[in-house]
């Protein structure tokens, strides 16, 4: 968009000059230092004169001179200008650099773009070479610590993973929390269309991994009422605007990327498995302590349940057994270039990635077309096509018993990968966890999930008279998701029945159509308004077939086709629309002072027909102070705003198509019999939620544009919120989804960066920014358990409401609780414990991240580190990994084994181990397993290197970079005795997900 | 003018492109349910209500696993394996009313739901067609006697037992007849409790006039339960009265000893009086009660020597166990094999409610406690030789037959869900003598809070009109 508009005003100006009579031609090359390329539409002028020339598509201009020579100004958008003596020369190559804090840079927003300096609300933009800097599937992990507000919560390390993103907070319990995800224009389906088991609670799979982040342009966060709003009934968690790369008028440019990374676990103090002797200690002594076997009987059982390793020669730690070296292969290929009456960008990617887990991988192939044309000079037709297959083999999670990170910590190393006839070992079936396999379920079960995905949007546009322009978009995305789940018959889950399968297939469609009339003119010079009216309908209709079946009579055969008994099968359709209209106009006088105001009507077919209709609205405004006489001056500062924004947005995502509806299902059957089941109860009244948003920000430039400081105070009222409110079990019913209680949230965004070093080819930049959060639940008509937490008014949404953990008693190995909050005593006997508020919650008192980026000749060096502090996070399988024996005869970690209680006297982490436990020590939503989840991880290091162009010149080539990257390579955690990753937590709740990794990559890129 | 004109057109375009924009492209129909405005508006819709009630008792958490384990592991007929894990805090006394996915919510909320199907039934004004009235009646009357049995169990799980207090005046559970979304109800009585199980009982014996299979209603099955009701209530005359109506309506015999030990595999056995039945489309798999036992489920219970040294030598429900290498110590070497289905066929054993066996021996403790010995003998004899052809009576009266009874209770019902129940009704103290529990929580004295489980926690965060069992 940026450099249409700089081609468009190069023409302007190229017909809007006439040479004159001269002495003498001065020629020469105009180059970008971002890319050493010609820049084309440079305005160059002899200084004092009107004489001037525009530079062409390659950089080249000519200007004809008087003999006495003089001086001459190249000016451009977005550069510094430079000027320069004539002297003698006949020919001047310059070099032109960007001016970095050029604040009339254009960036997208709703429905359309705006330049930077004319925002009145919250926005942050990110660029491609951002997106560029984490070798994953997904462009959301990029946004990790780039803006303020802005959370990303990578809670599963295995390729392919979802990632979660926060803006301003939790708004929601019942509804989504979840941004809305708009891509050129279209808001597209996000998050996991698993049916299966596959996507674990939409943690491992995201179909917006079909997009290829190095597709993207730019994305824009927009976070405040002012620049959501226009989203209406979907904005209230904030709303990310994805730009796919569109191409420019000139001579055609041919990018081909590539990077290769090798990874293992990111994180030092991940819990480690017993080795074989370990637990041969832990299994005799356990039953002694127990009292339940003789050490004689113990070692009689040792022998006969695990034969292989009672003669010696296993030693198994399934933990390393499990894992590989990951790699990550990314091959990417674009074509851009066009006139200025057509423009294209073609691309073709494909991503690799193969995790630390034995078979677990993701690998996409992704093609995008971009075509833009101006059919008359009135009319403009734009296409942009995605095509993007992938396939993902992944692996279970949480406290399932194929789990691997959490089975290979519970399985005994004293059982061997293998049997005697070469087989996946299965022979501890009936003693030891289902004969699971870690390594053998890796290898032997499947566990796929492959998508194919379709987006599409067309639109034309029309300049009906000057300043006022129809547009009209049309746009579909198509989404199909097959899922095949696999366990074998002889080992594991499918032990008892030959075999399962579970197939799923998901289709989703969702088309889109926009109407939107745009008008902007300016009045008297001083006076500049533009309005946007616009008309939205969109329908997404899913279709879902399942079936599972049983009974696998040969090894090598896992499909459907060959089971014996089907035993499922199941279709449903659920689909929802929405219908809207929205106005927005915009004001400034002289670009200093700034008015907008945004109102949109939505309706959703998600409410009973009373409720279906909202209105959302927002005004903002801003000052440019830095343009005010008394500020004209103070040299020292470049540019100074005010701004201010108040508005209401909705959330309208996350629930149920029919939550308002009375419904009886049909999903029962008795004895060969379908049924029904009255299972929701009516509330016709429900509608959206609503979030009230206040923003105030600043913005400062100073020092030669050097030091930038932006600053925002937020606060996020969510009334009305969509909660499923516990009734009394007595109706028949667990809850009615209502509209009940308000939450507050509220902080401060801080972000400062800053030239600290510019001297010849050196310049350092350093920037930081940090986010401060506070979370109220404000009302509540009754509290609410929900797991570890209990939802209470007054207090944090996030607290902690658990067992107090009073350690171990060293007299005896005990497990002792405090009896109430005073924890003023404590009791071996959790009966007489009670659960209390811990005054801890998972919502961090501040995060942010500091980055440095320095550049010397071709050599960039760029580093970038996260942190987040004053959330805890909760150890969710604690309480079987670490269960003190109540799970026989599992196996533990190292850490519980080296620290368990054994003498009197001793002081102890582990309360004495034996088998079926000690006294509840294992009781789940206790303090036990809460932990400080401060901490600070080196997201980014990376050191490329741009080839100098009299090196690669010569070989016709535009560009070359080598770099080398780092990622997650050093972490620090407040807690030593946190044993788990705290970045890979969900509401503070850690489960046993894949780690993440830390990744070495090489990359290349080349231009042509 | 003209200027005027293309404005309009462009609004017009804006507004008008899309010809969907109407109320009805917001006005779509849920495809997988049906709104309960329209249902229950046909006689077919009736028969689908029953059918998800039925569902509803075949749950995990009412008699597909829980209504048989929970009262089982806290009575003396069962014992912990080292690697217990389901339920086990009720097995060890250590329950508490915030465990996550707890049984006792669980219960709670899966009984209840129930209940609220069977109101929807009951309370509806709906007129069949004349050609259907019987069948319509039959229905109802099955509703009636869900909604009798979901509050019969909830009394029985959260209430003490019936004779806890004279004229039954403790705590039982809100007696529900009506929906009503805000209710926040008290605690009925148990005496009021048992007022409306009786009554619901007899209101569906009134309507039921159909010889539904076992895995239904029917008129003998709420006699059968009711027997059971009036044993507990010590109410002798009617327990028997009602268990010789059920003998005497010819529908059932007891199962030879030959096909004893597969009943509940092989299914709708001559003697199931009622049953829920599982089949592979179930597929439960190893939350099936018989999981529970088996080894290849989850394994968490094992039987006590407590109960395996009542078993006669050559008695065939000495037959019902297997032997398992990979025990041994405190934990012995059988496992319970009451429910035998495994492979291809897993979980597809039907699970009790109620069958002939109980209802003779319900009868036998009925009539010893009326004195007549001999009536009570014979019922004893016919369990005991079904068993044991060969078994020969020690020719005990008063209150040794009695105890001769309890114990053959014991040996017969075993695993089905009585254990807990007929050890308080005999205001007995639990005492497990095998026992792999925890010290201190092998013996149980009579009486004791935690005979009933606690009610859950979300039930008193919103229901303030509810207390909650003493000791939790």
């Amino acid at each position: 968009m940026r450099k249409f508009l700089l081609y468009s005003v190069a023409f302007l100006l190229l017909v809007s000059f006439n040479a004159m009579a001269q002495d003498r031609t001065i020629s020469g090359k105009v180059l970008s230092s971002e890319d050493d390329t010609g820049l084309p539409g440079v305005n160059v002028l002899l200084k004092g004169t009107s004489t001037g020339a525009i530079t062409d598509v390659d950089g080249n201009y000519r200007i004809v001179v008087p003999s006495t020579g003089g001086t001459l100004v190249f000016s451009f958008i977005g550069f510094t200008t430079i000027e320069e003596e004539i002297g003698s020369r006949n020919t001047i190559d310059i070099t032109m650099s960007p001016d970095v804090a050029q604040l009339s840079e254009v960036v997208v927003v709703g429905y359309g773009s705006k330049t930077k300096e004319a925002l009145t609300g919250s926005i942050n933009t990110i660029d491609s070479k951002q997106l560029e800097t984490i070798p994953v599937a997904s462009f959301k992990d990029a946004l990790q610590g780039i803006a303020g507000g802005v959370q990303v919560l990578a809670q599963d390390g295995t390729p392919g993973a979802a990632v979660s993103i926060r803006i301003r907070g939790i708004g929601s319990i019942n509804a989504s929390n979840e941004p809305l995800y708009v891509v050129d224009g279209i808001p597209v389906t996000s998050g996991s269309l698993s049916e299966t088991d596959f996507g674990n609670f939409g943690r491992s799979t995201d179909v917006l991994n079909s997009i290829n982040p190095n597709d993207i342009a730019n994305i824009t966060v927009l976070k405040d009422a002012a620049s959501t709003a226009i989203y209406g009934a979907r904005a209230s968690n904030g709303v990310i605007l994805i730009t796919t790369k569109s191409g420019s008028a000139g001579a055609a440019k041919i990018d081909f990327k590539t990077q290769y990374g090798w990874s293992e676990i990111a994180f030092d103090n991940l819990l480690e498995g017993l080795n074989e002797s370990q637990y041969r200690e832990r299994f005799l002594e356990n039953y002694v302590n127990a009292g339940s076997r003789t050490l004689a009987e113990a070692t009689a059982l040792y022998a006969q349940q695990f034969p292989e390793a009672a003669a010696g020669g296993v030693d198994n730690i399934w933990l390393e057994s499990i894992q590989q070296q990951g790699t990550t292969a990314q091959y990417d290929l674009s074509f851009q270039g066009g006139t200025e009456n057509f423009k294209y960008f073609v691309s073709g990617g494909y991503f690799d990635q193969d995790g630390i887990v034995i078979n677990n991988k993701f690998e996409r192939y992704s093609t995008r077309v971009n075509l833009s044309a101006n059919v008359t000079d009135k009319l403009q037709f734009t296409n942009n096509l995605n095509l993007t297959f992938f396939d993902q083999r992944g692996i279970t999670d949480g406290t399932r018993w194929q789990a691997p990170f959490y089975l290979a910590y519970l399985m005994a190393p004293s059982v061997p990968i293998f049997d005697d006839q070469g087989r996946f070992y299965g022979n501890h079936s009936s003693f030891f966890m289902g004969g699971n396999n870690p390594v053998g379920h890796l290898i032997e079960d499947e566990r796929e999930l492959k998508q194919s995905r379709i987006i599409n949007n067309l639109s034309a546009s029309y300049e009906i008279m000057e300043n006022l322009t129809f547009k009209s978009a049309w746009s579909f995305d198509i989404i199909n998701v097959d899922e095949h789940i696999f366990s074998n018959g002889r080992y594991g889950d499918g032990r008892n029945v030959g075999g399962t399968v579970n197939d799923a297939a998901t289709d989703l469609t969702n088309w889109l159509g926009t109407q939107t009339l745009t008008y902007g003119k300016t009045f008297n010079d001083v006076h500049n308004f533009d309005a946007l009216l616009g008309y939205e309908a969109q329908k997404v209709t899913e279709i879902n077939l399942e079936a599972t079946a049983e009974g696998f009579s040969h090894p090598t055969l896992k499909n459907m086709a060959s089971a014996a008994n089907p035993t499922g099968a199941s279709n449903q359709t659920s689909e929802y629309a929405f219908n809207s209209y929205f106005l927005r106009t915009n004001y400034d006088y002289d670009g200093t002072y700034y008015l907008s105001a945004s109102i949109r009507r939505d309706g959703s077919s998600r409410f009973g027909p009373s409720e279906r209709w909202g209105t959302f609205w927002s005004v903002g405004g801003g000052y440019t102070l830095s343009n005010a006489g008394f500020m004209q001056g103070i040299s020292a500062i470049n540019f100074l705003k005010l701004r201010a924004s108040y508005g209401v947005v909705g959330n309208a995502n996350g629930f149920g198509n029919f939550a308002w509806a009375g419904l009886y299902a049909f999903n029962v059957e008795y004895d060969g019999v379908g049924g029904a089941l009255w299972n929701q109860t009516r509330n016709e009244n429900l509608t959206w939620e609503s979030a009230e948003n206040t923003n105030i920000g600043l913005d400062l430039t100073a020092f030669n544009n050097r030091l930038n400081f932006s600053f925002e105070y937020f606060t996020r009222e969510s009334t009305d919120l969509i909660l499923d409110r516990p009734l009394s079990g007595t109706t028949g019913f667990r809850d009615i989804t209502e509209n009940v209680g308000d939450m507050k949230n509220s902080g401060t965004e801080w972000n400062l960066s800053g030239t600290v070093v510019q001297s010849g080819d050196l310049k350092v930049d350093l920037s930081a920014n940090i986010t401060f959060l506070k979370n109220e639940i404000t009302k509540l008509p009754s509290s609410i358990l929900d797991g570890t937490k209990r939802r209470e008014e007054g207090r944090d949404f996030q607290e902690y409401y658990l067992f107090g953990w009073a350690g171990v008693d060293d007299t005896n190995g005990d497990p002792l609780w405090y009896t109430n909050s005073t924890e003023s005593a404590t009791t071996n006997d959790i009966t007489q414990a009670e659960r209390y508020y811990q005054g801890k919650s998972a919502t961090p008192d501040f995060y942010g991240s500091f980055s440095l980026n320095a550049t010397y000749k071709g050599v960039t060096l760029s580093t970038q580190f996260n942190y987040q502090f004053g959330s805890y996070v909760y150890d969710g399988p604690g309480w079987v990994i670490h269960g003190d024996g109540r799970f026989t005869p599992r196996s533990t970690s190292t850490y519980a084994h080296n620290n368990r209680w054994t003498q009197p006297g001793q002081n102890a982490t582990f309360p004495q181990q034996r088998w079926g436990g000690n006294q509840s020590s294992n009781t789940q939503n206790s303090s036990r397993y809460l932990f400080d989840g401060d901490f600070i991880r080196m997201r980014t290091v990376n050191v490329s290197y741009n080839l100098p162009t009299t090196l690669i010149d010569p070989t016709g080539l535009r560009a070359v970079q080598v770099y080398v990257r780092l990622n997650n390579f050093w972490t620090w955690v407040a807690d030593d005795n946190l044993h788990f990753d705290p970045e890979q937590t969900i509401n503070g709740f850690y489960n046993t997900v894949t780690p993440i990794s830390k990744t070495v990559s090489l990359g290349l890129n080349i231009g042509l | 003018m003209k200027r005027v004109y293309k404005v309009l057109i462009a609004l017009a375009l804006v507004v008008g492109i899309q010809t969907s924009c109407t109320e009805e492209f917001l006005d779509l129909t849920p495809q997988q349910s049906v709104s309960n405005d329209d249902f229950l508006q046909a006689f077919g819709d009736f028969e689908s209500a029953l059918t998800g009630m039925y569902n509803q008792i075949s749950l995990t958490d009412w008699y597909g696993r829980y209504m048989l384990l929970i009262p089982d592991i806290m009575g003396e007929d069962v014992k912990q394996n080292a690697s217990a894990n389901r339920a086990k805090e009720w097995a060890e006394y250590s329950g508490s009313n915030t465990t996550l996915h707890a049984t006792e919510r669980e219960f709670w909320f899966e009984i209840y739901e129930a209940i609220n199907a069977a109101n929807a039934v009951i309370n509806s004004d709906f007129t069949p067609a004349s050609g259907v009235q019987t069948e319509f009646n039959q229905l109802v009357g099955e509703a009636y006697a869900v909604r009798a049995l979901a509050h019969f169990d909830l009394v029985r799980l959260y209430g003490q037992h019936y004779t806890f207090t004279a004229g039954a005046t403790h705590p039982g559970v809100p007696i529900i007849t009506e929906f009503d979304v805000t209710a926040k109800p008290s605690r009925n009585t148990v005496g009021e409790v048992y007022t409306q199980v009786i009554n619901d009982f007899n209101q569906a014996i009134s309507l039921m006039t159909l010889d539904n299979n076992s895995g239904r209603f029917s008129t003998e099955v709420a006699q059968a339960l009711l027997s059971r009701v009036y044993l507990y209530m010590e109410d002798w005359a009617n327990a028997e009265a009602m268990a010789t109506a059920v003998i005497n309506s010819g529908r059932y015999s007891l199962v030879s000893n030959a096909d004893y030990a597969n009943q509940f595999l092989d299914g709708d056995s001559p003697e199931a009086i009622m049953e829920i039945r599982f089949d592979l489309v179930d597929n439960p798999g190893s939350d099936h009660i018989g999981g529970m036992y088996k080894e290849s489920g989850y394994g968490d219970y094992l039987p006590a020597t407590d109960l395996l040294n009542m078993i006669p030598a050559g008695d065939v429900r000495g037959t019902m166990f297997r032997t398992d290498a990979n025990l041994g110590g405190a934990f012995g070497n059988l496992r319970v094999d009451k429910f035998p289905s495994e492979g291809s066929i897993i979980a597809t054993d039907n699970v009790p409610v109620i069958r002939l066996s109980e209802v003779i021996l319900n009868r036998a403790e009925a009539r010893a406690r009326q004195n007549n010995d001999a009536g009570a003998q014979s019922d004893l004899t016919m369990i005991q030789e079904r068993g044991l052809a060969t078994f020969v009576s020690p020719g005990n009266t008063g209150q040794a037959l009695l105890d001769e009874i309890l114990v053959e209770r014991r040996i017969e019902l075993a695993f089905e869900g009585h254990g807990i129940f007929d050890s308080t009704r005999n205001q007995n103290d639990v005492v497990r003598d095998d026992c792999t529990a925890p010290a201190g929580k092998c013996s149980i004295t009579y009486p004791n809070d935690r005979f009933v489980l606690a009610l859950p926690l979300d039930e008193l965060d919103v229901n303030p009109n509810i207390a909650q069992n003493p000791g939790y």
